[in-house]
């Protein structure tokens, strides 16, 4: 028996690239936070949690602003504080977004508060003299450092599980309903981070192999538990040992340009394991981009991939990525947005403080 | 109140007969034919409702009449739909055979898209309408991503998410969905549940409607007569070759 599907609708996508960036971004930034944990238990090389809260910052401030756009009435977001449906994840997380940010914005303030001070007193340059005004004497805080890291690290488990549960909960999409879902989410924005320590280490011009290797140990073990993790998911569907992941493997194993972004998702994720445990001359520059090419590719696949598959219909639905706000220009003003953001705080905070542990020692 | 086009028409002819008998009051008047009129008024009121819809697919015939009247009857935006006719052809023992899907909002009992939506906009009216206060919705779309039949869409005009609402205002009025009164076939018949002498309660009570995607729970209240079970989830099949979206960025 045949089934030629003749007159049947086809669907938009309605998470829009805007949702990517922002589930990418987030996930960074809550990932660069944890890597940077070093700097409130003196704990680590400083440099590289120092690039990390630099990134944890960058897109900490970037996210909620994609956010924000995916939404079809972003003015209207009051809504959210006003009539919240508590049974929703998506309504908890307008509650854990501002805890995670405000706690960083506070975390970050405390580890750095002597640094700034520092800088500060140097000249009397403008910049010299915003330093002196952020820090507001610059006295090390550790009690409010360590209490702002344990607040904020509360608030970014939340954050990795809400933005998992979300999407996770949506039976109707087989793709999206499995508990590695948010597993696979958390270990992809680790894989994303370490690529993006990298990437701030070259752009602030420092050489550190110390820092360096401490981003590849992490990009390698988020890797390690990613192909785990997909591997799992794999056999789970394809052995039929449980329906919806059989379902979810069946809705996309036939299509050409799923079997493609099975390689592809299978290249990025052992390319950049062989380069952080090989580290050949020049790898961190590739390990960085392939790093972060990892994370925002799982997430393309997922939302953008998960939602051209119909729920009632045969085949696939079509996408091209629209040129204006709803597609290429979202994705490039996100990253416009972060390059701003990036060279704002690499303005005001000093790039190479000289101490090693000032939060305490000063 | 009458349950299909058929069922109105007939009525239609009482209320003839009835303006006929009845003069002078008017024929086009709701008061001239208490008769075809107060069955109306009896879904319109406020009383216990469960509204639901039966569509008997061996009576459809392809025609879409219910996809356009329900495109001009709620302003529906191009290249979306609340409603429309999924047809296939099936092949089976060498022999070929059309078959028709009319596809609209379930209005599921345990209707996913309501408990996901962040601020609360879509909900279920005591009648068991689900529907979509929008002027609430902020445009979220997880209400679309959560409804397993992919009868929900963000509207490009209002920004807001829309669907099938069985015609509320034209319920509430005392008139029949814009769908059911224009079905050439006969096919869909919309009506009170909670009412056991309605058509829908007696072809239900029947026990051979199916509904869409039973395994998910949703307990949807659009029941299908003569549906293949090969089509009540999602089609294995070649694809659909009419793709508006498609069209339109190509
Ligand atoms: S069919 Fe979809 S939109 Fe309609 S009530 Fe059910 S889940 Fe909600
Ligand atoms: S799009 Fe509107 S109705 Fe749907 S979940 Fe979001 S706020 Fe609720």
């Amino acid at each position: 028996m045949s089934i030629l599907e003749v007159v049947n609708v086809s669907r938009d996508v309605s998470w829009l690239p805007w949702a990517v960036q922002y589930f990418f971004l987030i996930g960074l930034s809550v990932a660069c936070f944890v890597m940077s944990l070093g700097l409130a238990f003196d704990r680590g090389d400083r440099t590289f949690a120092r690039r990390a809260l630099v990134g944890a910052l960058a897109c900490g401030l970037v996210a909620p602003v994609a956010l924000l756009a995916d939404l079809h009435q972003p003015g209207r977001f009051w809504r959210f504080y006003a009539t919240p449906n508590l049974h929703s994840w998506m309504a908890w997380g307008a509650f854990f977004i501002p805890a995670y940010v405000g706690g960083l914005l506070v975390y970050a303030w405390a580890v750095l508060r002597p640094d700034l001070a520092a800088a500060g007193a140097q000249s009397d340059h403008m910049l010299a003299r915003l330093q002196r005004i952020v820090a507001l004497g610059g006295r090390p805080v550790p009690r409010l450092a360590t209490a702002a890291a344990v607040v904020t690290l509360i608030a970014a488990a939340l954050i990795l599980l809400y933005t998992g549960m979300e999407t996770m909960v949506v039976r109707a999409r087989p793709f999206w309903n499995t508990p590695f879902l948010p597993l696979q989410f958390a270990a992809t924005a680790f894989t994303g981070a370490a690529g993006l320590v990298l990437l701030i280490g070259r752009l602030d011009g420092e050489r550190n192999a110390a820092a360096d290797t401490a981003a590849a140990r992490w990009m390698a073990g988020a890797l390690t538990i990613t192909i785990a993790l997909g591997l799992a998911w794999f056999a789970l569907g394809a052995l039929g040992l449980e329906r919806t992941h059989a379902q979810a493997l069946a809705s996309v194993a036939g299509h050409r340009a799923w079997q493609v972004t099975a390689l592809w998702a299978g290249a990025a994720t052992v390319l950049p394991l062989l380069l952080v445990a090989w580290r050949p001359a020049g790898w961190t520059w590739l390990a960085a981009l392939l790093g972060l090419h990892a994370a925002w590719m799982f997430r393309w696949t997922v939302f953008i991939g998960g939602q051209t598959v119909p729920k009632t219909g045969a085949g696939l639905y079509v996408y091209q990525l629209p040129l204006g706000h709803d597609g290429l220009l979202g994705i490039a003003g996100t990253l416009g947005l972060w390059l701003f953001c990036y060279l704002l705080i690499t303005t005001v905070v000093p790039a190479r403080p000289d101490r090693r542990s000032s939060l305490v020692s000063a | 109140m009458p349950d299909t086009r058929r069922d109105f028409l007939r009525s239609l002819g009482a209320v003839t007969v009835g303006a006929a008998t009845a003069a002078p009051v008017s024929a086009g008047s709701a008061r001239a034919a208490p008769a075809a009129a107060a069955p109306s008024a009896a879904l319109a009121d406020a009383g216990p409702h469960r509204f639901a819809m039966v569509v008997d697919v061996g009576k459809c015939i392809g025609c879409q009449a219910c996809t356009v009247s329900c495109i001009f009857e709620n302003a529906v935006p191009e290249d979306s739909f609340r409603t429309i006719v999924s047809t296939y052809e099936v092949v089976e023992d060498g022999r070929a055979g059309m078959a028709m899907l009319p596809r609209l909002c379930n209005h599921c009992a345990d209707a996913p898209c309501i408990p996901v939506c962040p601020v609360g906009a879509t909900f279920q009216q005591p009648n068991g309408t689900v529907v979509v206060d929008a002027d609430r919705c902020v445009g979220c779309a997880y209400c679309v991503q959560a409804c397993p039949y992919d009868a929900r869409f963000v509207n490009h005009l209002t920004q807001t998410a829309d669907k099938c609402t069985f015609c509320a205002h034209r319920v509430t009025a005392g008139l029949l969905p814009a769908c059911v009164e224009s079905c050439v076939g006969g096919a869909r018949v919309f009506g009170d549940l909670a009412d056991p002498e309605s058509a829908v309660s007696r072809l239900v009570a029947k026990g051979d409607a199916k509904v869409l995607k039973p395994e998910l729970g949703t307990r949807p209240h659009v029941f299908y007569l003569g549906l293949d079970d090969r089509l009540a989830g999602k089609v294995e099949g070649q694809p659909t070759l009419w793709r508006p979206s498609a069209e339109q960025h190509t």
